[in-house]
């Protein structure tokens, strides 16, 4: 079995009256990428910062490599590399002096950081902007830099806060083909974000957070089989008669129907040929439809089901 | 780690452009503003004897008395054209004399214009006449002891004149430049501030950053503190050789100590702003605000933008002098410059070194926490 590389018990963090985290628990083991998931609000950032030691807070415990965290933990503070949700570098520096000032805060040998520096450089395909300031980089650029200056030091557990925020599609791609590479390479990461496409897509396991509570936690499959929606099927369908909507809804594996207007949406739970099931139905009614979909459920659906709300809906 | 910290916030303090601007270049423009503006009044009427014409209109043995004693000095006061009325409206009228002393019972003066020359003129006449007794009787019991009395009476006026009393240097705006070198050193703030916002978690990403690092705190914090007051030194170093040696502006006294009194100035400055910073959870915008308010309030206070403020301040409220550190910082210049002792010039140095230490205890005091309430 895998050591663990963080523990969270029983975390509470509250500011005022407000509970950021409520009993907040949580096991990540060495060499996963370890997701939390949570809208804007849910607790995500504030549970990195705890863990960061930056945070102060009123109920819990966080051990990381097996030892306490402490703000003095710099032993501990050695092996992690943090990327934080906003850039965070210095903007009368080159690319190249950012990088080696933040890999000088972990690493003093100055021949070691030298190459240290270097390899960033290339692995966040910066080479070319080594002289440039990061004013005149392009925002998808500056990111990698940010990550580049976190990394730097090669650090075992790396804590990613959604570093993909604002970013163009090209340099999200690329960032997180990097993030796997790093995981390739033996270290444990820590992602927070709210796009869950992003966390299904790297995550060897997700954490949903909501309101400061973990409300569900697995593998994406694990989660996705956490509830009843194993399809949905959508189609596009201008009229409905409601004796046709009731056959749809009585079908096998059929739970729940929605119409729009415009839009018919079925969830289906398990089964088989659900959708030749439901457009049988429409055909035998003689009733013309346009486009039709088939998708199986999202991280969104399992948000959906537990909470009650979209994960894109939920606000701060 | 804290030499690779010093040398990364040298680099950065340095390549701000604010920096540049305020520290370096903004001293520069105002101390050659201030000479084009003052040079020439000061070289051309406060050094130069000044020019009368004397018209006799009846026999004043002590008025005439007075006027030879003036007029015959080293460095006389007065150059003397006795002449008749008529010549010496004409001499007054072509701008040759600054005024015209009748001397009758007493003496009258005649001016044609305004100015320190002439306002000159006037003291040495008021004051003639307040001390035309003490000049009779002088000349009555003890005519040896005159040129005592009217050098006593001639040191008076220069008194009135602002003239320092050292002769090395008779600079009568020199203030002036003592007060901007006293600006730049409290402006030294911004690079405190900064040092103070780059370092807090709760302050700045950056900040954030930093406090996760494996890096102890009190290493970047002492670096970010000894490479703002090297880049603030910098500054100050350059700003005092740019007006004594490019604008020939005569300080006086030990120019080494002048350089001391400058640097220990941008010392201070840079501890006010890493304790301004220090303190509350104000962004750093409204931080800076605070302390470039408190800045100017404090220069405005010295006599900066107002030369005479100071001295209605001695008068009517003298612990604003006291204790306003941009006053501090120029009297020492102007202690340095004034007396041949330096005891008032240490006395200055020691308040410094006061504010400087207490305003950096109290920013590492404030800035020492482990863990913020919130970020």
């Amino acid at each position: 079995m895998k050591p663990t590389v963080v523990k969270i018990d029983n975390l509470v963090k509250r500011y005022g009256e407000l509970v950021a985290l409520d009993h907040f628990s949580l096991e990540i083991k060495e060499g996963e990428i370890f997701g939390l998931l949570g809208p804007n609000g849910s607790g995500k950032t504030t549970t990195i910062n705890c863990l960061l030691s930056l945070l102060s807070f009123d109920k819990g415990e966080i051990e990381v490599f097996g030892k306490e965290m402490t703000p003095t933990s710099y032993d501990i503070k050695r092996e992690i590399g943090v990327i934080m949700q906003n850039v965070a570098v210095m903007d009368e520096l080159t690319v190249r002096e950012n990088i080696d000032y933040f890999c000088g805060l972990y690493i003093a040998d100055k021949e070691k950081r030298k190459a240290c520096v270097e390899e960033a450089i290339k692995f966040v395909g910066l080479e070319d902007f080594v002289n440039f300031r990061p004013k005149k980089l392009s925002g998808g650029l500056l990111r990698r830099l940010n990550i580049a200056c976190g990394i730097a030091h090669k650090p075992k557990l790396i804590i990613l806060d959604e570093p993909t925020v604002a970013v163009d599609p090209q340099s999200r791609n690329r960032i997180l083909e990097g993030i796997q590479e790093l995981n390739r390479e033996g270290a444990t990461v820590i992602y927070t974000s709210h796009y869950m496409e992003e966390v299904e897509q790297i995550c060897t396991r997700i954490a949903i957070m909501d309101k400061g509570r973990k409300i569900a936690e697995g593998t994406k499959d694990e989660l996705k089989g956490m509830i009843r929606n194993t399809e949905s099927v959508s189609i596009e369908i201008l009229e409905l008669p409601e004796d046709v909507r009731e056959k749809i809804a009585h079908l096998p594996h059929v739970y729940e129907t929605d119409y729009d207007g415009t839009k018919l949406t079925v969830r289906c739970s398990g089964g088989r040929h659900n959708l030749i099931r439901i457009l049988a139905v429409l055909q035998e009614a003689e009733l013309g439809f346009g486009r039709v979909y088939s998708e199986l459920p999202t991280l969104n659906d399992v948000f959906l089901e537990i909470t009650g709300t979209a994960l894109r809906d939920s606000k701060e | 780690m804290f030499r690779h910290n010093l040398a990364y916030e040298l680099k950065e303090v340095l390549r701000v452009r604010e920096f540049i601007l305020w520290l370096m270049l903004f001293p520069i423009i105002l101390g050659t503003l201030f000479k084009v503006a003052f040079g020439s009044i000061y070289s051309k009427e406060v050094f130069d004897t000044i020019p009368v014409a004397v018209v006799r209109t009846s026999d004043n043995q002590v008025a005439e008395e007075f006027l030879k004693g003036l007029s015959e000095e080293e460095k006389p006061m007065l150059a003397t054209t006795y002449t008749d009325a008529e010549n010496a409206k004409q001499l007054l009228l072509d701008g040759d004399v600054e005024g015209i002393l009748t001397i009758g019972e007493s003496i009258e003066l005649t001016v044609s214009r305004t100015g320190i020359l002439p306002t000159m003129l006037q003291e040495l006449v008021s004051r003639y006449k307040l001390y035309e007794t003490v000049i009779r009787d002088t000349i009555a019991t003890d005519p040896a002891s005159l040129q005592t009395v009217l050098a006593k009476l001639s040191a008076e006026v220069n008194a009135c004149r602002d003239t320092s009393p050292k002769a090395d240097n008779p600079d009568v705006y020199v203030q002036y430049f003592y007060n901007l070198i006293a600006m730049v050193a409290i402006c030294g703030n911004m690079t405190g501030l900064h040092v103070s916002t780059n370092n807090q978690a709760n302050q700045s990403i950056l900040g954030a950053r930093k406090n996760c690092s494996a890096t102890p705190k009190g290493i970047y914090l002492t670096a970010g503190l000894l490479g703002s007051c090297i880049a603030q030194s910098v500054s100050m170093v350059l700003c005092v050789t740019f007006l004594r040696f490019v604008l020939q502006v005569n300080f006086g006294g030990s120019l080494l100590l002048l350089y001391l009194a400058a640097i220990l100035s941008g010392c201070l400055g840079v501890a006010f702003g890493f304790f301004i910073g220090s303190i509350g959870k104000m962004k750093h915008e409204g931080k800076s605000a605070i302390a470039i308010t408190v800045s100017m309030v404090l220069c405005f206070l010295s006599g900066l933008m107002m030369g005479n403020i100071k001295g209605i301040l001695a008068v009517k409220a003298p612990w604003v002098n006291r204790f306003n550190p941009v006053a501090i910082i120029s009297d020492s210049f102007y202690c340095l410059n004034m007396y041949s002792d330096y005891r008032r010039f240490i006395s200055k140095v020691i308040a410094m070194l006061i504010y400087t230490a207490v305003f950096t205890a109290l920013g590492v005091l404030f800035t020492r926490r482990k863990k913020y309430e919130s970020i």
